[in-house]
């Protein structure tokens, strides 16, 4: 108890210490996660808007399918892209092994077909009568699309965020196919479970304040957007 | 003067006929009463004609030739403009939306508040331009609507039970309202299963019953 109370008290001091190889950790993790939602989000959306707006063959299937792989679990993706980024894999040549890029591939795995699923819940429960509205009134399909968008923008908005929440937090994808190299690609999760294997508890502390911290805020943006929502739909 | 002509219309919902070989000529200048019990297929049949919903089948005869379904709701989307029975109103202002439409008409900003500016004195809410469209009553949001489409100055307006919810004071607006798009040479068609609508003069009824159209001229 003394011993958790303590290096508590040491993460809280390493927190506000400014100590740049935490910072370096926190920053680099942020960096990763946002740029796999970057490069996610637009297509998923797209991906969620045919599936609500369109009907073709295959549609409940791949709908089944975006369900299904929500469930993946982190270390079977890090595993995957492992054998697949591996020297003697079929992306070999690619060098991307042990690097961030490999890491953005593995979180945006992750991501997509939450992001999917997310969108297209929030599409599909939307009222059809926007899009026609937009089009009736001579938008380009296109311009419809982005009216769509924007009315839905609290539902889409929530999607994001909980689609960052789960993969900045992910460890087993990241470590796998990161490594786990200081400056390089050391994240906030594979360096809470480098500390904790050394014993070296306050650095991980300190990083698991941070990630509570940000499911906290987190989670304050999205009952905010649920009372925004709400409040539109009065 | 527009005139359009759809021939064979078919559509089919759950091995169910919806409408059957629905033949329809329309002149811009005309002014159409469509009747029909509940579920008699009005709201499809004005769907499909605005270009929104497919059907099993149809004819559209331009320039003699046939079109096909991807040309045709093109063609047919710039000239009907479809209002929904309960109206769909974006997000923002009264003013906002009804420059929805306008935005995509290559017009500059001060043309664009000009033509806002008319079509809020057509509906007579100027004093409600700022206000959002979620705190609209049903009647206002339905006057909204109509001023939206009226601005893009469609060929012809399609009303979908607009006075359906809407009490004696709202309904005796929406008639002027529709009588003024009417004086400006705008087609338009409008549903309701009560045929009685003292203040309109219509040209046309149109009557749905089984799949059926069938056609009645006014005096």
């Amino acid at each position: 108890m003394n011993d958790l109370s303590s290096a508590t008290q040491q993460a809280i001091i390493l927190l506000f210490s400014a100590d740049p190889e935490l910072w370096e950790i926190i920053l680099l993790s942020f960096s990763v996660s946002l740029r796999a939602i970057l490069i996610s989000a637009p297509l998923a959306i797209i991906i969620a808007f045919c599936l609500s707006y369109f009907k073709f063959p295959g549609r409940h299937f791949l709908i089944s399918l975006f369900n299904t792989a929500m469930a993946i679990p982190a270390v079977v993706v890090g595993l995957t892209l492992y054998l697949l980024l591996s020297r003697s894999g079929p992306l070999g040549d690619f060098k991307l092994l042990f690097t961030q890029d490999a890491m953005i591939m593995g979180q945006i795995v992750l991501c997509f077909p939450l992001l999917v699923a997310l969108s297209y819940a929030t599409l599909h429960s939307m009222d059809k009568r926007a899009w026609e509205t937009a089009i009736t009134l001579g938008a380009h399909p296109v311009r419809a699309f982005f009216t769509v968008l924007k009315e839905a923008r609290f539902g889409l908005t929530a999607a994001i965020i909980a689609a960052f929440g789960r993969i900045i937090a992910e460890v087993g994808s990241s470590m796998m196919v990161g490594g786990n190299i200081l400056h390089y690609t050391r994240n906030i999760p594979t360096a809470i479970a480098l500390e904790t294997s050394k014993g070296s508890f306050s650095q991980g502390i300190a990083l698991g304040i941070v990630l509570l911290l940000m499911a906290l805020v987190l989670n304050l943006v999205l009952s905010l957007i649920q009372a925004r929502n709400e409040h539109h739909h009065e | 003067m527009s005139n359009i002509q759809l021939e064979n219309i078919n559509l089919q919902r759950n091995k169910q006929t919806v409408l059957q070989n629905i033949q329809v000529s329309l002149n811009s200048d005309d002014f159409i009463l469509m009747t029909g019990q509940n579920g008699s297929g009005k709201s499809t049949f004005l769907r499909i004609i605005a270009g929104l919903l497919k059907p099993d089948g149809f004819k559209l005869i331009q320039n003699d030739t046939q079109q096909s379904w991807a040309t045709a709701k093109k063609f047919l989307r710039q000239y009907f403009c479809y209002l929904h029975q309960t109206p769909y109103l974006f997000s923002g202002t009264v003013q906002d939306n009804i420059a929805y439409g306008l935005k995509y008409q290559g017009l500059s900003k001060t043309e664009i508040e000009h033509k806002v500016d008319e079509a809020l004195e057509l509906i007579k809410l100027q004093h409600l331009a700022q206000r959002h469209s979620f705190a609209l009553s049903g009647g206002e949001k339905q006057r909204v609507a109509i001023a939206r489409s009226w601005v893009i100055h469609p060929d012809f307006i399609l009303l979908d039970e607009p006075f359906a919810n809407m009490d004696k004071h709202s309904r005796h607006n929406t008639y002027a309202i529709i009588n003024q798009l009417k004086e400006e040479n705008i087609g338009i068609i409008l549903t309701s299963h009560d045929p009685h609508h003292g203040e309109l003069n219509f040209n046309k009824q149109l009557h749905l019953y089984q799949g059926q159209l069938s056609e009645k001229f006014y005096q």
